[in-house]
Formats: structure tokens, sequence, C-alpha cells
């Protein structure tokens, strides 16, 4: 069997995104040689996800509309106070919320070399705290 | 729009390649977030509706043997990007104190002086120590960007920052432009004392030590002064600063545009008063 991973830097441009990582995850399975596995999208940051929905603009607008009003930027967070690990102050918890509701991660099984989803489902990197450059992992499992 | 004060402690095109600046950033300036490419340092500039950002380095070299960015790192970025107007920093512990002033200026062209008496161990109304840069300063004709208030930087004294010693620069430097960063939180009221009574005194934004930039700002220039004085008195002495990387640009952007100050006045901190001070307009 086969394990393959690879990270790959994606750069936000805004404060908050959807960026459709799609075709990158269909190259990296084709490139992978892999015929039937799992592949596994992930982001390796606490303040941003991987969400799954279909590729429209209004969508990915009312995606990050409807986490912005559970987890909005601001509230009476715990988190806003200076993190020593950081040297400076976390007022970012409302990213760290959405991260948390949306995911961050997404799984897809591959069947002939390709990968197994609907029509319509597009794979996204979600920024919630940006911009910034991030980075995400591709695993592909199988043989 | 011009943001008066960054640093560019990770930008990875220049501190990714430098293991001993990686570690002075780490340990002494004391920031934890991961490295960036110079693109987002501009995205975030974007991000803010900011145009141009003032870069300050930190020359410790006695106090804390290194250099948190030296004056050639910040003329190299500046080569690198045309959005960045570069200040440079000296060590007034040294010798060639004057030599390294002229340097950063004439050879390297940066357009001002970043100083922090408190990482830098200094009192800022030091004659023997300090007037000399002083002095060199006001004849070049470039303003002078005074740490002031409390810092996170470990092992650096709040005692040195308090922005009253600043008023025997002022008084005796009267053509030296002064700029009194973080608004010298928590000494706020001191400073804008300053600021008021002295036409070369200016204070800058970029201070954050609880809360988030909404409310904390507010705090400050709504509680600790009143807004009025701002509107007021002092719509010519304030300029924007975000501090970043502590803080994102556009989110202490976004605070100070939230506090209700005027469209006029906002003009002045975000854009003419900086341009005053950099010698791009005249009074």
């Amino acid at each position: 069997m086969k394990i393959i991973l690879q990270k790959m830097e994606v750069q936000s441009r805004k404060g908050q995104e959807l960026i459709d990582l799609t075709p990158q995850v269909e190259r990296a399975v084709r490139e992978s040689g892999v015929r039937e596995g799992v592949v596994n999208i992930m982001t390796l940051h606490t303040s941003s996800g991987i969400v799954v929905t279909e590729g429209l603009p209004c969508l990915e607008m009312d995606v990050l509309d409807h986490l912005e009003r559970l987890a909005p930027d601001e509230g009476d967070y715990y988190h806003n106070r200076y993190l020593e690990i950081d040297g400076r102050l976390g007022f970012n918890a409302g990213a760290h919320l959405r991260s948390v509701i949306g995911g961050i991660q997404a799984f897809f099984p591959i069947e002939g070399g390709e990968i197994v989803k609907g029509s319509r489902q597009r794979i996204y990197f979600a920024e919630y705290d940006g911009p910034l450059a991030r980075t995400c992992c591709i695993q592909i499992l199988g043989q | 729009m011009i943001d008066f004060h960054t640093h560019p402690v990770l930008v990875r095109e220049v501190v990714g390649r430098d293991e001993a600046l990686l570690r002075v950033v780490r340990e002494v300036f004391k920031i934890g977030n991961t490295l960036q490419p110079l693109e987002t340092f501009h995205l975030q500039m974007d991000a803010a509706g900011i145009e141009k950002a003032v870069l300050l380095p930190i020359d410790c070299s006695t106090s804390k043997g290194c250099q948190i960015f030296s004056n050639e790192q910040v003329a190299d970025l500046c080569q690198m990007s045309g959005r960045f107007i570069g200040f440079g920093s000296v060590d007034p512990h040294k010798k060639a104190v004057i030599d390294d002033l002229e340097r950063a200026v004439n050879d390297l062209g940066l357009r001002g002086l970043k100083l922090s008496p408190p990482t830098q161990e200094f009192y800022p109304h030091d004659k023997n120590l300090a007037y000399p840069i002083y002095e060199r300063a006001q004849n070049l004709g470039i303003p002078i960007l005074f740490h002031a208030g409390m810092s996170w930087e470990p092992q650096v004294k709040a005692k040195y920052g308090q922005p009253l010693y600043l008023e025997d620069v002022a008084s005796d430097f009267p053509d030296l432009k002064i700029i009194i960063a973080h608004f010298a939180w928590p000494w706020v009221l001191e400073a804008a004392m300053l600021a008021l009574k002295y036409p070369n005194v200016y204070i800058d934004t970029s201070c954050l030590y609880f809360d988030n930039p909404v409310d904390f700002l507010a705090y400050v220039m709504k509680e600790q002064i009143p807004l009025s004085l701002i509107e007021k008195s002092l719509r010519h002495k304030i300029v924007f600063g975000s501090n970043y990387p502590r803080v994102e640009i556009r989110k202490m952007a976004e605070a100070i545009r939230r506090l209700g100050l005027t469209k006029g006045c906002l003009e002045l901190i975000f854009r003419d008063n900086a341009l005053r001070l950099l010698g791009e307009v005249s009074v």
C-alpha cells in the first residue's frame, strides 16, 4: 500500500475567503498512481478550515457569512489576552471557533484512480483570519 | 494612506535565510508567529487600504548583543518593495553612533530613526548618550520615532519608556520631529500633554495591550483621554501605526475608523500627518 503526503502552501488574500483546492487535490491523486484508496485533505492551522460545498460564489459568501454569524470576530472571548507563545494578543477567537465549527479536514474515496465525489462538490480551503500564507496537507493512502 | 509603525520581523525572504536573525526575532523581539512571504505583508496592507508602511529596526547591540533587523536589511527590503519607507536605528552606547546614523541616512537612504530606550537601555533625556544623536538627526532633517510605554520584549523595562523624559528632548531640539510610539501606554495622558504643548511632538496609534483593537483603542482614545481632544486639538499630531505583525494592520485600521472621528480627522491620521513628518508636504 502506498502512503503519500504532500504539503501545499495556500496564500489567502483577504480576511476571510474560500479558496477552491479541488484541482490541486485531483492532480495529487492522479500523480500518486493510487487506483483504489482514500485521500485526506487537512489544514495545519487552527484559524482556518477545509469545507466542502457547491462551487458557487453565492454559496461561498453564504458559508462565510453564516460562520461569521455563529462565531463573530468581536465577542467577549477569554482568548482576548496576551499569549506568551506568540508574543502578541490572541484576539482572533472568532476565527478559531469558525475553524472548529466548519472543520479542518475532508475525506474522499479513490476509485479507478479518480476521486469519488458528487458532481457539485468542491473542496475549499477556508481562511478565517487572513491574509496569510497557510499550509495544507494532502495524504493519499491506497494501491 | 500610511502605516507609520511596522516591523518586518516575519518576512520570510529575509528572516528565513538568516538563522541568527530568526533567533533574535524569537528570543529578543519575542514573536512566535509563522514566517510569511513578503506578499503577505503587502496583502495585509491592501486589506487595510494602506499604501505604504514604515519599517522599524532596533539596534540593541550593546544591551542585547544583536540588532532586530539591521539598517542594511531594512534598506534591502525597501529595494524589494516600493511600498516600504525605511527607518534606521543606531545604538546610543556605541562610539561610532553618529557615523552609523549618517550612513543610514546618506548612504542607505533611510528616512527616519527608530530608538527604543527600553530595549536599548538608555534614558531618552541622557545628554551624554543621546543628545548628539538628536542634534545630528535634527540637522539631517529626519524624524525620530521613540518606543514609549510598555514593551512585550522580555527583560525590557518600561522605566526607560516614560514619555515625560521626552519633554527635555522636545524642548531642547525644537526642530526635531518626535513621534511617541504606542500612545506611550499606559502613560497616555502624559503623551497627549506633550503632543498638545510641543509643536514637534507626535503620537502613533500602535497600542494594543489587552482585549482587542476595537475595545482597546476605544478605551485609550475615548476613556483615557476624550475623543474630542484628538478631534479638536491633536488632529494634526496623531499618525496611524499598527505595530504589525504584533497586530494585523486591517484590524487596527478598522478600530481607528470606528472611533467616531470625522472624515477630515481620519485623513490627517491615516495620511497627511505622516506625509508632513516625512517631509513630503509642508506644514
